[in-house]
């Protein structure tokens, strides 16, 4: 491959990068593979591609081979190989469509339903009122709380999607969320289970919203939240589908 | 250039044949896979490709901005950095040298993903090879952010205390067992050492300040690309397995002084996740596993995972390799054992 030839190629595929990610940064599908928080991170990886395709474009190598040294110590292998593989993360994210992860994830990922995470946010949710609090908040309630009595009938309204679990029985499920801390890459799913007697007829990894006043159940000896649900309505992925601790 | 692109062609037409053949392949495969497999196989497999496909990016995406920081670094050493001022300055004798390596860290706050770039490019430099060794196992851990990550994780106590002291512990020993080789051609693989286009070599001496800049960007890119397949290839290895292996399985064979150890050092090696981030997954293993089974996880993962071996055979020969990796495992499973049975 002629010294040319790779540096177009190398400054196609960083410009493409830089819009394959900028693209995903702007549509806001970016915050389903990272925490939002190290978006800056993100922005600056993208203003490195983009001044480093410019450095390439501008290089006199890539306008025309007289410029070339054609001297004895010219050594470099520049083998296509380095550069196809960096079209896969192109050809992965353009050719599978992009998902949140879901139920079929947190199958092989396991649920949990008393996570020993400790976030920054711990006082927030102490404080806050019942019904806007989200799965993540109540299961650190009753992971961190001795008293648990002023939370015990509270109503809950939280938004999930509908995990089955073989482990319940029929009139149960598991309303769940991934909790994100870094990238999809250290996902876990969280849940509370709902006793709701249509469960069965609710499609796995379909959003739902439940209402229901909030008991304590024991789960190997930790105490872990439990929906009695009074409603059940299905509902649409919310714009951010994950949580973050 | 006539002469090198004439001496190039057969290695090219070789690769070019070599991709034709894999693509082939995979077509046969998939039409015999499409053909015998039921066809309930296929949503299946959709589903986890596309759980496949959201771990991969998050991967790629979240370590991006790391390795182009690793590569800037190395574009800048290279073209600021004059080649013999390293190679004096630098200490002689192996302690000091192990010493000021596994600390470089500090100065260039990098994860493992630019760590393995910038080693190479200072030890072409000139840099001893016990400083190089010491600081491509310590400066993952020890640098400014992960020092911040590991603190907001678990707080500024023991747990930050152990990983710090016993990555220098171990980032140190291993650079003084590497001193005994006294030729650095055993270690190391040749053609680090004449790897630079030529372009890039025959710069003007009186570069101006922007050109001197522009051809460190374009060491960087270069170097993007050349580490670059390794990210993708251990994101994609690390991606499959939490696509298709079950974690909870793992996590229940986990349990015991020993086996919790060996299970978190595996995990450590096959999530390949970066050190800047590793201390807040390490926390969910917390309720789990033992401190002594997190702490080794904390210590060994920014050393060894899949992207860092992938990327350390770039650099050194096979066998330097090997010990590169066992040396620290032997050492973190005697951590982690040693806490699982002495200290909680």
């Amino acid at each position: 491959m002629s010294l040319r030839l790779y540096r177009f190629l190398q400054a196609f595929i960083l410009l493409a990068l830089v819009v394959f990610i900028g693209f995903k940064l702007i549509s806001g599908t970016l915050s389903l593979y990272i925490n939002m928080q190290y978006m800056p991170l993100t922005v600056f990886g993208i203003i490195m591609l983009a001044i480093m395709t410019f450095v390439i474009i501008q290089h006199p190598s890539l306008e025309s081979d007289e410029h070339e040294h054609s001297d004895s110590d010219n050594q470099h292998d520049v083998s296509p190989s380095a550069l196809i593989i960096l079209i896969v993360p192109l050809l992965i994210g353009v050719l599978i469509p992009v998902h949140p992860l879901d139920a079929t994830a947190a199958s092989t990922r396991g649920m949990n339903v008393s996570a020993p995470l400790v976030g920054s946010s711990q006082t927030r949710e102490f404080q806050s009122a019942a019904d806007t609090r989200n799965i993540l908040d109540w299961i650190v309630i009753f992971n961190s709380t001795n008293d648990l009595s002023p939370y015990v009938g509270q109503t809950a309204r939280v938004t999930g999607f509908v995990y089955h679990d073989p482990r319940l029985s029929a009139n149960q499920f598991i309303v769940s969320r991934f909790v994100i801390t870094c990238c999809t890459a250290d996902a876990s799913a969280i849940g509370m289970i709902v006793n709701w007697n249509q469960s069965a007829g609710l499609t796995e990894s379909s959003w739902v919203e439940v209402k229901g006043p909030v008991q304590a159940s024991k789960l190997g000896g930790q105490p872990i939240p439990l929906i009695e649900a009074s409603d059940v309505q299905s509902t649409l992925q919310p714009d951010q589908p994950y949580l973050y601790p | 250039m006539d002469i090198i692109l004439s001496m190039e062609i057969p290695t090219q037409r070789y690769g070019l044949s070599r991709i034709l053949i894999w693509i082939i392949l995979f077509g046969v495969i998939t039409i015999i896979l499409y053909s015998s497999l039921p066809s309930s196989t296929w949503p299946w497999l959709g589903q986890r490709l596309s759980v496949f496909a959201t771990v991969f990016l998050g991967i790629f995406i979240e370590a991006l901005p790391f390795l182009l920081m690793g590569t800037l670094s190395s574009g800048l050493v290279e073209v600021f950095l004059s080649d013999d001022w390293l190679a004096r300055s630098a200490p002689r004798r192996a302690l000091p040298a192990a010493l000021v390596g596994a600390s470089l860290g500090l100065i260039f706050p990098i994860c493992e993903c630019g760590t393995v770039p910038l080693a190479r490019r200072l030890f072409r430099k000139g840099l001893p090879l016990p400083a190089g060794i010491s600081f491509l196992l310590a400066a993952p851990v020890l640098n400014p952010i992960v020092i911040l990550s590991t603190a907001t994780a678990f707080g500024w106590g023991r747990m930050l205390l152990w990983r710090l002291g016993l990555s220098l512990l171990m980032a140190v020993s291993v650079g003084l067992a590497f001193s005994i080789e006294k030729d650095s051609a055993n270690i190391l693989r040749a053609p680090i050492f004449k790897m630079e286009l030529s372009v890039l070599d025959h710069h003007p001496a009186n570069e101006t300040f922007l050109q001197k800049i522009q051809r460190a960007l374009l060491i960087s890119a270069d170097e993007f690309f050349e580490m670059g397949r390794y990210l993708v290839l251990g994101a994609s290895l690390a991606a499959l397995l939490q696509a298709f292996i079950s974690q909870t399985s793992l996590l229940t064979i986990g349990s015991g002084p020993i086996l919790s150890v060996l299970v978190m050092l595996t995990l450590a090696v096959l999530l390949s996740i970066c050190s800047t981030v590793d201390a807040f997954i390490a926390l969910g293993f917390m309720g789990t596993f033992s401190f002594g089974s997190v702490l080794s996880f904390l210590v060994f993962g920014p050393m060894v995972d899949i992207k860092s071996i992938l990327m350390f055979l770039q650099v050194f020969r096979r066998k330097t390799v090997f010990y590169l990796v066992l040396l620290p495992l032997l050492m973190s499973l005697l951590a982690g054992l040693a806490f699982n049975y002495f200290y909680v």
